[in-house]
Parts: structure tokens; C-alpha cells; sequence
């Protein structure tokens, strides 16, 4: 037991941090939210170039074949440099992908697009939640009928993120109308620019996309379905988790950058004659502030061991969702708080921390939800 | 980043649960009960503390020459872990808190004196810090020891001192320069309890067991009484504080009522009943996530003194979160719990009345040890580098 990073670990996440530093200024980022595609490609052809797409997939495929904790590093300092680029929903689908395919049970599709994937010449994003914002298997209604050796999609998908520049997209469908069940839920991976699809790219409080996305009798191939059929719910599960963690780590990212920054600025600002970081009131809220963020990043570190150690991740995930969700949130209500009126301004930097963050913490599951899938792990329910 | 414990910590674990299981008897936890309640320490208990010794479990990571056992300070974590699992109200971290200042300041014959009788229980130390003008702004403290002579002679008063009437000695810290700086004046004195001009009253406290205050009438130490320098005690002191912050006794305190609170909405047939309300459930679960970052924050500190790393703010993070956490489920309990947590004693007392023991107990977690105000400005000022003025 040591929960601290070892030199591995620290390697890792100074090698990416130094990419991002030199790389990533907050100009560009500003560059990428006032452009059409919200995503930066070149930025992600560094990435890809540099391995890091690859980080967590099999050597087979061109990967590093790094464990999850890793993983959860560099998704930890995506946040923090605010990268503006598909990483998470990318990462995602390559990850339950490999992970299919591992299984043997798999189309053959999966296995074709991975090595281009992690060179990233091929981009992958997923879809879950419809009409209720879930990310349990009550939210998947999005209905799969056979037709010969391929499906018909009929139905809709909401907050798909990068869905019109991806090249496909790993879909939750039912392939048996089973309800709100966990049974009877198939992954299939969907060209979007298959007949029958449209979408609505909607603009979010992060400044990225997030697609309403509508299936009118939409052929998929059965070379497509990934995993079983019908028992998706045996991949869609650890696919959840591991996208609830990898979130949990941009949240924690971006959410300890925005506190540093109010706690350098209180060091500089000066009222009443003091800088305003020498008042009790402003210290203890920092204090505050570090232990959040900190207790956070060891709820999601720790959560992202259990995945890497392959146990059981889904109380270690949920508890860590359900903290981060809100106390980040409050330890960006304080860092604006300290930074008073020009938190608020749109020039000035401090905002494009919170408005990610804030909007990181309310996707993939409230804290509502991930406490009910606690009070069942802990025996409540 | 590794959260797992080795198979020779779980085998360790392993032999330290089933110690607990044959040993530990209803018995013995009632005579630790009473003696918390201001009762002499009893002859079971007594027995047991020298059982433990015996396995060399007392102090076990400490460097066998002063009567430890070079053991991983993990095994010690997993040792505080089972104790309190096996609900054992034994502090045997009080036994050896003062231990790393001794380790650190102590001459050759303090540690040789008191190191092995510290880890076989023979000698306890109260903690001499607070004084009535000031616990907090600890440095204000008025206790006089004047040189005389062969060695100095101790006039003041202590309060809060817990355990005062059954320890053998007093960690005391007094005003050795009072014309120097208040911080650069001040010397620690391992001082016998026995020693003649020392009066001990005791002052009972809500959770039923008792603290004291301790006078110091003229009392005549000699000079090996002196740890470290003369006028150098602040800084022994500030970090022998650091380093008790540390350990699993303590994350465990902070999240036992919490565990108490789950069993009985769980196992309980009204707690059952109280706890199909989703809301119930919400407020359970949120605690149950608030008490992994207690514990985490232990095992982060543990991590940060095994690489022998001091760590700049952390532990001070543990003293705010997890008392506070002892706080709020206590509260939280309160409010789900209703009538029945009020209940000290009685046939229809939840777990024989420990509920409104423990939301009084919760009381003292945060001001003991030295405030959650005075942590914050700790973790501002040492770890976030905001200024003083």
C-alpha cells in the first residue's frame, strides 16, 4: 500500500503536463471554443503521435498496454490543460472494444478499427443515455430489430460528445424489447453517416458538443455488434465505470487548476492593504478548498486501481462520482468566489476552468444517482 | 499508486483477528468502558495490554534496539485497523505517542529508559500542553520551570489533561526563557507523575469519563528530566503533534459511528424499516463516500511518513475531515435515528444507548489536538504558501 504516485507514475504525468504546457496555452483552447469543429486535430495528432491514444490499449494493436491508473493520469491532465479534444468518449469505446474483442466474442469490426484508432486515424465516440440523462441500463431504449445478419435501429440518443466527427460510434441498443432490464441490451458500432441517421449537434455549458441523435430504420451489419448479443450489459458495465473514472479525472484535473489559480491570485490581490490571501476567512476556505479536490483525486485514483487491478469497481466508481460531482463543484464556486467580479468575465481565464468542470460534473450520472448505486453496494436497498 | 495490502499485511491481519477473537471478552471491553468512565484500569485489561506487548504489537514499527520491531508501519495500520473493527476501546496509540519526540530529541538514556517500557505499557504519558489561559495559541503557555540547582523547579497549572490520574508521567511543556520569544522559550519535561507538588483533579466530561486539571506546586525535577535542548521544546513539540495526527486509530474513530449507523439499518428490524426511505438512503450513502475520504487521508499520510516525507499539510487535512465527518454523521444519525438516538440507556436503546454517546463524543474530535480553525490556517499558511500578513 502507497497511495502516492511512483517514479513510473510521476513520469507519466510530468511527460504529459510538459506536452500540455508547451502545446496547449489557454489561447488555443480559446481558439478551439470559437471555432466550428470544437476539437482540435492537430492537438490530437500530437497525442496520437506521441502514444498517448494508445496509452491503455494491447501492444497488438500499437498500444502501450499501460494499466488503468495510468490512464487515469492523463485524463487527470487533459483536464487540468483543458484539452480540447475527444479523448474521453474516444477512449471509451477503444477501451470496451479491445476489451470485446479480449473476450472473443466480438464482430470483426471491432478488432479492424483499433490499430487506427490508436494511431488515431480513426475516431470513436459512444452513445448511452436517451431520454432520461441514466447511465444505468433503464436510460437504453433505442430499439435493435433483426434483419437477416444485420439490425435495424430505430430511436434516438442523446449527449453523444463529437458525434459528427466521429467515424463511428459504439451504440447501446435493444435487441430485445426486455424494458428497463439489464438483459437484452447489444452494443453495435454505427457509421454516422449511415442512411437514417441525423443529428443535432447542441452547443453545452463547456463550450463543447453534445448530439440528439435520431436512428430511422438504420442498418447495421452483424459484423458490427460488439460483445454478445443481448448481454451487452456484461461489456456496457465496466464500460460505464471506466467512463465515470476517466470523468471523475478531468473534473479533478481542471477543478485543481482552477483552485491553484484563486490560490495564487490571493496571494497577489490586495484589499485593505493586505493581500487577501492573509485573511483567516480566505485561508480556511482555501483549506477547504485543497482537502476537497484532494479527497476527490484519491476517491478516483483509488477507483481507477480497482479497475486496473481488475476488482470490482462499481462502489469505489460511484463513491467516487457521487463526491466529485459536488465537492468539485463547490471547490469552483470558492475559486470564483476569490477571484470576485472577473470570475464572471469572459477574457479573463478562470471561467474556462469552471464552465468545463461544472459541466463534467453533471454528466455521466448525477451524484442522486451514483449514492442509490452506493446504498445498494452497501447493502441498503 | 497502490491501494492494496500485501499477503504478508493480510496474513498479518489474518493473525491479529483471530488474537482478538480468542482474547477479547465482553468482560474486558466493560472494564475498558468503566475505567473510560473514570474508573482504576482493571486487572483484565491489564492482561491484555501485556498480551499484546508480549507479541511485540505495541510500537511495532519502531527500530528494535529501543524495543520495537522494525516491522512496516503498515502492519501497525492493519494492527489499529482490527482493534477498532473488533470494536476494542483500547488506545494503545495514547501508549506511544510521545515516543517519535523521544526518538528524535531523547539522549541515548531516555530512549533506553523509556522506549521499551513504553512499548510493554510500564510507562504512559499524559500530554502536559494545555493550560487554562490557552490550548490553541499554544505557545502563550504560562507554566514556569526555573534552573535549580541539579535540575528545575515547575510551578503552573494544566487543564484538559486526559488521563492525567493513570499515567506514570506527564509530557510537560513549560516556560524555560520568559524574556525570549514566545515560541523560542519553551522546554519539554518528561516528568514522573509521582513527583511530590503535583495534584491531579479530575473534571467530568459529557460522553461520562473524566479529564483533569493538574497543578504544579513547586515541583522539583532533575535535570534528565529535559528532553532535547533547553529552550529548543516548541520545535520537539510541533512535530511529536504532526506525527500523533497520523495513524488508522484515528480515521477509524472518525468513521465508527458511521459503521454503527450502517449495522443498524441494516441488521436492525426498525432500522430496516427507517431505512427503506430513499432519503435515508441518500444521506447514508453520502456519508459512506465522505468516510472513504477519511480513510484515504490516513492512508495518504501513512504513505507520505513511510517514505519519510513530513507532510507539509495532509495530516492537518485529516484532522479537519475526519472530525468533521464525525460530526456530521453524527447529526445526520440524529435526524434519521430520531427518538431512538436519544437514548442513553435502556431495553429499547439502540446498541445499549452508544449513539448519544458518540454525537457528544463526536463534539470533542474537532477542538481536541488542536482546533479545525487552527488546521486550516496550518494547510493555508504551510501547504498553500498564502502569507501571514
Amino acid at each position: 500500500m502507497d497511495v502516492l504516485l511512483n517514479d513510473e507514475e510521476e513520469m507519466i504525468r510530468d511527460s504529459v503536463r510538459q506536452f500540455f504546457d508547451a502545446e496547449c496555452d489557454m489561447l488555443r483552447v480559446r481558439g478551439i471554443e470559437d471555432g466550428e469543429q470544437r476539437s482540435d486535430p492537430e492537438l490530437w495528432r500530437q497525442l496520437a503521435e506521441l502514444g498517448w491514444l494508445g496509452l491503455a490499449l494491447p501492444a497488438v494493436y500499437g498500444g502501450s498496454e499501460a494499466p488503468f491508473t495510468q490512464l487515469c493520469l492523463l485524463f487527470e491532465e487533459a483536464g487540468r490543460a483543458l484539452a480540447p479534444i475527444p479523448l474521453h468518449p474516444h477512449s471509451v469505446a477503444c477501451l470496451t472494444l479491445a476489451e470485446a474483442v479480449d473476450r472473443g466474442d466480438c464482430g470483426a469490426l471491432a478488432e479492424t478499427l483499433l490499430s487506427d484508432a490508436c494511431l488515431g486515424d480513426c475516431l470513436l465516440t459512444w452513445a448511452w443515455s436517451e431520454r432520461l440523462p441514466n447511465i444505468g441500463p433503464e436510460a437504453v431504449g433505442l430499439l435493435a430489430v433483426a434483419d437477416g445478419n444485420g439490425w435495424r435501429l430505430h430511436g434516438q440518443k442523446r449527449f453523444v460528445e463529437a458525434f459528427e466527427l466521429a467515424d463511428y460510434c459504439l451504440v447501446a441498443a435493444r435487441t430485445e424489447a426486455t424494458g428497463t432490464s439489464d438483459e437484452g441490451i447489444t452494443l453495435l458500432l454505427v457509421d454516422p453517416r449511415s442512411d437514417g441517421v441525423s443529428s443535432t449537434a447542441q452547443l453545452s455549458l463547456a463550450g463543447d458538443y453534445h448530439s440528439e441523435v435520431r436512428f430511422e430504420n438504420v442498418y447495421v451489419a452483424g459484423d458490427a455488434v460488439v460483445g454478445r448479443v443481448d448481454e451487452g450489459w456484461a461489456l456496457a458495465r465496466p464500460m460505464l465505470e471506466r467512463a465515470v473514472v476517466l470523468n471523475c479525472a478531468l473534473i479533478v484535473g481542471a477543478t485543481r487548476r482552477a483552485a491553484e489559480r484563486a490560490f495564487d491570485y490571493a496571494k497577489e490581490r490586495v484589499a485593505f492593504g493586505h493581500p487577501i490571501g492573509s485573511f483567516q476567512a480566505i485561508q480556511h476556505t482555501c483549506a477547504d478548498m485543497i482537502t476537497w479536490v484532494d479527497g476527490a483525486e484519491l476517491l478516483t485514483r483509488e477507483a481507477a486501481w480497482h479497475i486496473a487491478q481488475g476488482l470490482d469497481a462499481a462502489l469505489p466508481a460511484a463513491a467516487a462520482k457521487a463526491f466529485t460531482n459536488e465537492r468539485c463543484q463547490a471547490v469552483l464556486r470558492e475559486a470564483n468566489q476569490i477571484h470576485g467580479g472577473y470570475a464572471q468575465v469572459k477574457e479573463y481565464d478562470q471561467q474556462l476552468w469552471y464552465r468545463r468542470a461544472a459541466a463534467w460534473s453533471m454528466r455521466l450520472g448525477t451524484s442522486l444517482e451514483h449514492r442509490r448505486t452506493v446504498a445498494r453496494a452497501i447493502g441498503l436497498v | 499508486m497502490d491501494f492494496g495490502f500485501s499477503e504478508e499485511n493480510e496474513r498479518f491481519r489474518a493473525e491479529v483477528r483471530a488474537f482478538l477473537a480468542a482474547h477479547v471478552s465482553a468482560e474486558v471491553v466493560q472494564e475498558m468502558h468503566d475505567a473510560d468512565a473514570g474508573a482504576d484500569v482493571g486487572p483484565l485489561t491489564k492482561a491484555l495490554i501485556r498480551k499484546i506487548g508480549d507479541r511485540g504489537w505495541i510500537g511495532m514499527s519502531w527500530p528494535a534496539a529501543y524495543g520495537g520491531r522494525d516491522a512496516d508501519i503498515i502492519d501497525q495500520y492493519v494492527f489499529e485497523e482490527e482493534l477498532a473493527r473488533a470494536r476494542v476501546p483500547l488506545n494503545l496509540g495514547n501508549f506511544i505517542e510521545q515516543a517519535p519526540a523521544i526518538m528524535q530529541a531523547g539522549t541515548e538514556a531516555q530512549k533506553k529508559y523509556f522506549l521499551p517500557r513504553l512499548v510493554r505499557g510500564e510507562v504512559t504519558f499524559a500530554l502536559g500542553y494545555t493550560e487554562p489561559s490557552g490550548g490553541t495559541d499554544l505557545a502563550s503557555l504560562k507554566t514556569r520551570a526555573v534552573a535549580d540547582g541539579d535540575g528545575f523547579v515547575i510551578n503552573g497549572q494544566k487543564v484538559f489533561t486526559t488521563r492525567a490520574e493513570r499515567s506514570s508521567h506527564i509530557y510537560l511543556m513549560a516556560r524555560t526563557d520568559p524574556d525570549a520569544a514566545k515560541h523560542e522559550g519553551i522546554s519539554i519535561f518528561l516528568v514522573p507523575m509521582d513527583t511530590p507538588g503535583i495534584t491531579v483533579r479530575p473534571l467530568w466530561t459529557l460522553p461520562g469519563g473524566r479529564t483533569n486539571e493538574v497543578f504544579f506546586d513547586n515541583v522539583r525535577v532533575a535535570k534528565d528530566t529535559l528532553l532535547g535542548e533547553k529552550n529548543g521544546g516548541w520545535h520537539i513539540g510541533a512535530s511529536a503533534l504532526n506525527l500523533g495526527r497520523a495513524g488508522a486509530r484515528r480515521y477509524c474513530i472518525y468513521v465508527s459511528p458511521f459503521e454503527d449507523l450502517l449495522e443498524y439499518l441494516r441488521e436492525d428490524e426498525i432500522g430496516q424499516e427507517i431505512a427503506s426511505d430513499a432519503a435515508v438512503q441518500d444521506r447514508v450513502a453520502e456519508l459512506y463516500c465522505e468516510a472513504q475520504v477519511a480513510r484515504l487521508f490516513t492512508m495518504r499520510s501513512l504513505s507520505m511518513v513511510r517514505r519519510g516525507v513530513n507532510p507539509p499539510y495532509e495530516i492537518s487535512s485529516e484532522k479537519i475531515w475526519g472530525p468533521e465527518f464525525q460530526v456530521r454523521t453524527t447529526e445526520t444519525a440524529s435526524q434519521i435515528l430520531g427518538a431512538y438516538h436519544q437514548l442513553w440507556q435502556g431495553e429499547t436503546a439502540p446498541n445499549g444507548g452508544s449513539f448519544p454517546r458518540q454525537y457528544v463524543n463526536a463534539m470533542v474530535s474537532t477542538f481536541g489536538h488542536g482546533s479545525t480553525q487552527v488546521m486550516r490556517t496550518a494547510i493555508a499558511r504551510r501547504g498553500l504558501g498564502l502569507p501571514k500578513d
